[in-house]
């Protein structure tokens, strides 16, 4: 499975590595594309998830692992995009123990109270949204999205995500988002060769 | 009786007003209190009802925080998530009883029941209450409760979300109310609580704290009741709260309803009620109070009214007794009012009043009974004492056989006229003081008769002296001695001579107004034979009291036009032609006829009418003179004087100014004079008469030959005529020789005076003969003629053969 991913996910420390190998794996012929998730009032959508999925193929894992921290009684990040098949490790940076939890079809699991970093990380082998939760801390909650593709990006506040280096082919475009009720249409799209496409997502 | 009217008067007035107070404020009282009732159990009733909703509140609180506690719990929530039906049932019934849930629900974000603990009745139908799940939606804490009907009973549900973190189911549990909650809130609250469960289908069901017979009575109301019936049908179901008052059992019940949670299809009601009965309890209690408060003040002021009435009243009686004493004449007892207030003050206007009542009076009294000029008793006062003397005689005369005699003088000042005409009233008012004071004076002196109020002043110049027991004559001399001394006032020094009447009880009258007349009469008698003092003769009564009412007349005759003058020609012996006519004055009196002058003249001279007459004679005779001048008849008329009139110093005065006024010469006017007249104050007469004589006025005198005149006084005379006195005419006969003696001397005296001689009373041929052979001037006489009226009179000048030239030369024309 060839790394296509492009995305160095806001300078985190532990991605460094990826990015560098992704660097050296650029293919020559690539497609961008720009996707904008704008909220009901024009806003952009912040912690939305955009993922073009490849009809009728399946494409490599890109990377193998992510993180999903817990730190002052919050999971890091609050979103966590990952593609289907991915390891997340759950370290818990905080002094006190959690009971991280998930009751989602997709994943259903629990690490009962620990501390520091469990042995395994936890496989995520099925596509869908894996909502967390701490049974200790109501508040702490974060969604797992995992995806069928490598070609996925969670959206910064102004809600504009680029889904770079996209190899020519059909895709149906995505968007998830909290508090999502209804998932916005899916969008197909087709990348032909080095282009830059422009998709918008309307959220209610 | 006015005093008590009074009183009764201000009790009713007090009364009256204390009751229309009283009841105002009793009505006002119980007005406000029946509103402030109602507002109060209005508000109670509201606050029952928030009662009711806070307990419900705390109550759905309390089941909320425990549901959403347990669905919490990790393995419900695995449970749950495990989506396996019969493991899910048995969770929700495992956990439901754990908290009491009578009915727990498993319902899918969707809305759609999922699991159920009533058998699985509403898995896979909608959530009935799906307001709730919106309003859980709202919620920051994804929960909601609600009371509504379930099952057509009356619930609270609670609904809270499954988290696993986030919502992924809602679990509702409902708790049926019962009579417990209710009967919390009426502990807390002392109302009633009921409420009504209602649906659109099903019968409701009704709990309620009220008795059996109450809830039965409630139910039929809201049966029957427009506003509540909805509640049953559940059509037009009320929304907003209703008031009202509703009869449960044997009370009225304020009754408050109010939807307390509007469910899609159900309906739960709350009745909060009060019975109205048990919350007047304390109004009734207070307006009892008040009722019996206003009649103890009633009472109060009425006892008040009473004791003040009579305090005020009590005076006012002394006052009205005061003042019927005061009307009966009682000026001596005071009235005693010992209070300082205005009736303390009436009081003393009362006895200032009774004060000044009596002091006039007694000056009314003392001026009705005396004489305001001398201050001595006046005729009535004297009259009523003699009275008062001649009943205490006759007393006396029942009880010892005899009684004193009561006497009285009554004195008339001689003259006192004169001495008004010629000193001045005021010289006059003066004197009467100062006889009125010696009177007093002598009578004090005697000691037998006694004290000042004997003498009185009877009116005009009459005096009158009352005494008991004692010799008249005494009395009398010392009466007269009153006027032995000249009266010295001022320059002027007077002798004053008074004519005394005596009478005396029982001798000469019965009782005193008689004895004063007859006292009179005494006096007049006295006064006529100038014997100062004389004693009434019963003999003289008749005759004196004709005299006496005669003097009364005389004015009235004057006045009244009853006097007539009638004349008697005088024939001039010469030429036996009328020369002169005598005016007689004749009294036509309506009762005795006619009257001659010796009649009366002397009556009018006592009574000093004289003057009145002879200036009344002088005027008519003077204008008959007049008239007959006019046709011809050149008469001289010839006037009677009375003595009286010669001290009338204004005559000649008055006589030339008739004459001037007829355009008469005076020749033509004779006054005649008595010789006593002239005798009797001759110095003074002698200067009127030659008054009159300087104005021209012949004067003759008359009735010659009776008095006793000296010659030498009748040489100083101014006389121009001399009547020979018909005494010694009528009897004149050729044989009588002592009458043909005197007429013979008194002709040749008179012409030796150079006076002209008349003769009066001829009456025959004989003595006309006689009288024309002795040289007489003039005859006078029925020979001639009677004294005739006017008429007759000029009858006669026409017809007689005395009569006048010019009247038959007149007829023969």
């Amino acid at each position: 499975m060839t790394v296509h991913d492009p995305c160095v996910p806001f300078g985190m420390l532990s991605f460094l590595r990826f990015a560098l190998t992704a660097a050296l794996a650029l293919p020559l012929f690539a497609a961008t594309i720009d996707v904008r998730v704008q909220g009901a009032r024009g806003g952009g959508v912040r912690d939305a998830v955009v993922y073009a999925v490849p009809e009728g193929r399946t494409l490599p894992l890109a990377r193998r692992t992510a993180v999903m921290d817990q730190k002052n009684r919050m999971f890091i990040p609050h979103v966590l995009p990952v593609q289907t098949g991915t390891s997340v490790r759950f370290p818990n940076s905080d002094d006190i123990r959690h009971h991280v939890y998930s009751f989602s079809p997709a994943k259903p699991f629990q690490l009962p109270l620990y501390k520091g970093t469990p042995a395994n990380p936890e496989v995520f082998d099925k596509a869908g949204v894996v909502t967390l939760g701490c049974n200790i801390h109501d508040q702490m909650t974060a969604f797992i999205i995992v995806v069928d593709t490598p070609y996925f990006e969670k959206t910064p506040a102004n809600g504009r995500a680029l889904l770079r280096d996209v190899t020519p082919g059909r895709y149906t475009l995505h968007v998830w988002y909290p508090d999502m009720r209804d998932e916005p249409k899916p969008q197909s799209i087709h990348v032909t060769g080095d282009e830059r496409i422009s998709a918008t997502f309307m959220t209610r | 009786m006015a005093v008590s009217t009074f009183r009764a008067r201000l009790l009713y007035l007090i009364i009256a007003v204390l009751v229309l107070l009283e009841t105002g404020t009793l009505v006002s009282v119980h007005y406000a209190g029946q509103r402030a009732l109602r507002r109060s159990i209005t508000e109670e009733l509201r606050v029952g009802a928030r009662v009711l909703d806070r307990i419900l509140d705390t109550r759905a609180r309390q089941l909320s925080d425990s549901l959403s506690l347990l669905v919490r719990d990790f393995p419900f929530r695995e449970a749950v998530a495990s989506a396996d039906l019969p493991t899910v049932i048995s969770v929700l019934e495992n956990h439901g009883k754990r908290i009491d849930a009578d009915v727990v629900v498993l319902v899918g974000l969707d809305g759609t029941v999922t699991a159920d603990t009533v058998g699985g009745r509403m898995v896979g139908r909608r959530f009935p209450f799906a307001e709730m799940l919106h309003v859980a939606e709202e919620n920051a804490d994804g929960q909601a409760s609600a009371t509504l009907s379930f099952a057509n009973r009356p619930y609270q549900f609670v609904i809270v979300p499954v988290l696993a973190p986030r919502a992924i189911a809602w679990v509702a549990a409902g708790f049926e109310i019962d009579d417990k909650v209710l009967r919390d809130v009426a502990d807390l609250t002392s109302l009633d609580v009921s409420m009504w469960s209602s649906a659109a289908a099903g019968k409701p069901l009704f709990i309620s704290t009220l008795r059996p017979e109450e809830r039965n009575d409630l139910v039929g109301h809201i049966e029957t009741h427009a506003d509540l019936r909805p509640i049953l049908s559940g059509q037009n179901m009320p929304q907003k709260p209703i008031e009202t008052s509703l009869e449960l059992g044997h009370a009225t019940y304020a009754t408050y309803l109010r939807p307390l949670a509007t469910g899609d299809r159900s309906r739960v009601y709350t009745l909060v009620q009060g019975s109205l009965e048990k919350a007047q309890r304390p109004f009734v209690t207070l307006e009892r109070q008040v009722f019996a408060l206003s009649f103890l003040i009633l009472l109060i002021a009425v006892l008040a009214a009473v004791l003040f009435a009579r305090t005020v009243s009590r005076p006012l009686q002394v006052l009205a007794d005061g003042a019927g004493r005061i009307e009966r004449g009682d000026y001596i007892s005071p009235i005693v009012v010992k209070q300082e207030d205005e009736i303390g003050h009436l009081a003393t206007a009362f006895n200032a009043m009774q004060a000044a009542i009596a002091a006039r009076e007694h000056q009314i009294m003392f001026q009705s009974t005396h004489d305001a000029l001398t201050g001595l008793p006046n005729r009535s006062q004297f009259l009523s004492r003699v009275s008062h003397d001649i009943a205490a005689s006759k007393r006396l005369a029942t009880t010892n056989g005899s009684g004193p005699s009561v006497g009285m003088i009554v004195m008339d000042v001689d003259r006192f006229k004169d001495v008004n005409d010629t000193l001045g009233h005021n010289f006059g008012d003066q004197l009467l003081v100062e006889i009125g004071r010696r009177l007093r004076q002598t009578i004090d002196a005697v000691h037998t008769i006694g004290s000042t109020d004997k003498v009185s002043r009877l009116g005009g110049d009459e005096f009158a002296v009352r005494f008991t027991a004692a010799d008249a004559t005494d009395i009398a001399a010392r009466v007269g001695t009153a006027f032995h001394a000249p009266f010295v006032l001022g320059d002027v020094s007077i002798e004053v001579n008074a004519s005394l009447g005596i009478a005396i009880y029982p001798d000469h009258a019965g009782d005193a107004d008689t004895l004063i007349k007859r006292a009179d009469i005494a006096m007049y008698e006295a006064k006529k034979n100038q014997a100062g003092v004389a004693v009434y003769d019963s003999g003289r009564d008749e005759h004196s009291l004709r005299r006496l009412s005669l003097m009364m007349e005389l004015r009235q005759a004057i006045a009244g036009d009853q006097l007539e003058l009638y004349y008697q020609p005088k024939i001039d012996i010469a030429t036996a032609r009328v020369v002169h006519a005598e005016a007689l004055v004749r009294w036509n009196h309506p009762r005795h006829g006619v009257m001659r002058p010796d009649e009366f003249i002397p009556l009018a001279e006592q009574s000093g009418k004289i003057g009145l007459i002879t200036k009344w004679v002088i005027r008519k005779a003077i204008a008959q003179c007049a008239a007959w001048r006019r046709d011809g008849l050149d008469l001289t008329v010839a006037v009677n004087l009375s003595a009286l009139d010669l001290f009338d110093s204004e005559l000649p005065t008055f006589i030339s100014g008739l004459l001037s006024d007829a355009a008469l010469p005076p020749e033509k006017l004779v006054l005649e004079i008595t010789e006593s007249a002239v005798m009797k104050d001759a110095a003074y007469a002698q200067k009127i008469l030659a008054d009159l004589k300087r104005r021209g006025l012949c004067l003759a005198i008359d009735d010659f030959g009776t008095g006793y005149s000296s010659l030498a006084h009748l040489k100083r005379l101014p006389v121009d005529e001399l009547k020979i006195d018909k005494s010694f005419v009528q009897n004149l006969t050729e044989s009588a020789a002592d009458d043909l003696v005197i007429v013979r001397s008194t002709i040749e005296l008179g012409h030796n005076m150079g006076l002209v001689v008349i003769a009066e009373g001829v009456e025959t041929a004989e003595s006309w003969g006689i009288l024309k052979r002795l040289g007489c001037d003039m005859a006078q006489g029925y020979y001639m003629s009677p004294p005739l009226a006017v008429g007759a009179i000029g009858d006669w000048f026409r017809s007689s053969e005395w009569g006048t030239g010019e009247a038959q030369r007149l007829r023969g024309a």
